[in-house]
């Protein structure tokens, strides 16, 4: 298979894995008073933060189903470095949705089979599970993590904010080299333990709020 | 189409899923809670809403106090209420699977879209059997301006018979009007303060559950498209079973 067309597969809005009720915290931020113009640092700082926690679990649960090695050790090591309930709670919902998928493309796969024996597995590790699958390289599984969360915040933005989708576009081109350094950081993880353990604090607390409130668009 | 999880071949595993939808302010949300007063003596049900914008409709049942609130689940659709029912099903499906888990075995689960336009209409991968709710107060006119819920949703409800007179309607046009581009399929005009009304109504869906116990309820498309006709005379729209090139 080419990974490249699987990646363009894995990477399109379009596929079914209710990508479009996220907004990557987007939603309480903007209710907190985020403005348009302060979007594109949004989707840094979570690059520089969620992201690089996702991207380093992904990576390490690829190579670890590579190796035939167990994968709940990852999942224990993405959980610990994700304090906030609400966001652990989206991942495995996520995951359950691209689980749903990726068992039906793969329905052969052991990648998967050890994937989907697992608690709740979070949307990094399926990921992963259909990157061994695929055979999509460390790097190329990171590029779509961060690839993922730079459009699902741009999607959102354009129906959060009064805003032009050629802007929203941009901001994603022009943090492309920002997630392939991200990309080339994550790509030489291999244990639990070197997944990234970088917060955000105030994303943590968007995420609590939001999960609270009640007049809401996005899930999360 | 929904997973059937057969033991013999011929009944259904799971329960029955019928999804409930409709322009804003039709009834949704108070069929629902209807249903759930009419039903729940006997029958085990749960209900995943989809307002667009608050949890307005699943607070509304959780206080209507008609089922327990934690069988009553709110999907938040991201402003995409059609793409929830039609093209990307999966956090509906995700609920409806969560409740069928945690409540097992549950007998019917009641999917409401969020309030949309005449075109949105169920995949037949979320739901069995769907109702299309149109009122009197939306216009006499509605019915016959057709659509694919309003021709070929499983059944069509017109809400609100009781506003005709204070609305300038009459239901009976309307039903004559909504029947003569459904081909047959049911037309229930509905008020809740007329029990025979209430009464068609639960006949409907006790005997929808029916067939999908019995194994004949097959989810059936309205489509978003309108059936279209072939030069040998047939018609069809793209919820067939039967393979066919066009020209």
């Amino acid at each position: 298979m080419s990974e490249e067309l699987l990646m363009m597969l894995l990477a399109d809005a379009r596929l079914p894995v209710a990508g479009h009720t996220q907004s990557g915290q987007l939603e309480a931020a903007v209710r907190s008073g985020l403005t348009a113009e302060q979007v594109p640092v949004f989707m840094r700082s979570r690059l520089a933060s969620v992201v690089r926690v996702e991207a380093g679990t992904a990576v390490v649960g690829l190579h670890r189903l590579r190796a035939g090695l167990p994968v709940e050790p990852v999942l224990d090591a993405w959980a610990a470095r994700t304090p906030a309930a609400p966001m652990r709670d989206t991942s495995r919902t996520l995951g359950r949705a691209l689980l749903r998928l990726v068992r039906r493309l793969f329905p052969d796969s052991p990648h998967v089979k050890a994937v989907a024996v697992l608690e709740r597995p979070c949307r990094p590790l399926v990921l992963a599970a259909a990157a061994a699958t695929g055979g999509l390289a460390p790097a190329s599984l990171a590029r779509l993590v961060a690839y993922d969360d730079l459009q699902t915040v741009a999607s959102a933005a354009l129906k959060l904010l009064p805003l032009d989708p050629l802007d929203a576009t941009s901001w994603v081109h022009d943090l492309l080299p920002e997630a392939e350094r991200l990309a080339a950081a994550v790509a030489p993880l291999t244990e639990p333990h070197q997944i990234p353990a970088s917060s955000a604090p105030q994303l943590d607390l968007w995420a609590q709020a939001h999960a609270q409130t009640t007049r809401r668009l996005f899930s999360a | 189409m929904p997973e059937t999880v057969t033991n013999d071949g011929t009944k259904n595993g799971r329960g029955l899923r019928i999804g409930v939808c409709g322009p804003v302010g039709t009834g949704k949300s108070s069929l629902i809670a209807l249903l759930c007063r009419e039903l729940s003596a006997d029958l085990e049900l749960g209900v995943v809403t989809n307002d667009i914008y608050t949890d307005e409709d699943a607070r509304f049942l959780r206080s209507a106090g008609v089922l327990d609130p934690a069988r009553i689940k709110a999907v938040e659709t991201g402003a995409c209420p059609h793409t929830a029912i039609r093209d990307d099903v999966t956090a509906n499906l995700i609920a409806v699977e969560e409740l069928e888990e945690e409540f097992a075995p549950l007998d019917v689960v009641l999917v409401e879209s969020g309030g949309d336009n005449l075109t949105a209409t169920f995949s037949p991968a979320l739901v069995d059997t769907q109702i299309f709710l149109i009122d009197v107060a939306g216009g006499g006119d509605v019915a016959r301006k057709g659509g694919p819920g309003i021709e070929r949703a499983d059944l069509l409800v017109v809400n609100k018979t009781d506003l005709a007179p204070y609305v300038g309607v009459d239901p009976a046009a309307m039903v004559s009007d909504a029947g003569s581009v459904r081909e047959g399929r049911p037309v229930i005009a509905l008020s809740r303060t007329d029990p025979a009304s209430v009464e068609a109504l639960i006949a409907w869906v006790r005997s929808e559950l029916d067939r999908h116990r019995g194994g004949a309820l097959v989810p059936a498309d309205p489509g978003p498209m309108a059936p279209h006709f072939h030069a040998d005379g047939t018609s069809h729209s793209h919820d067939h079973d039967h393979d066919h090139q066009h020209a």
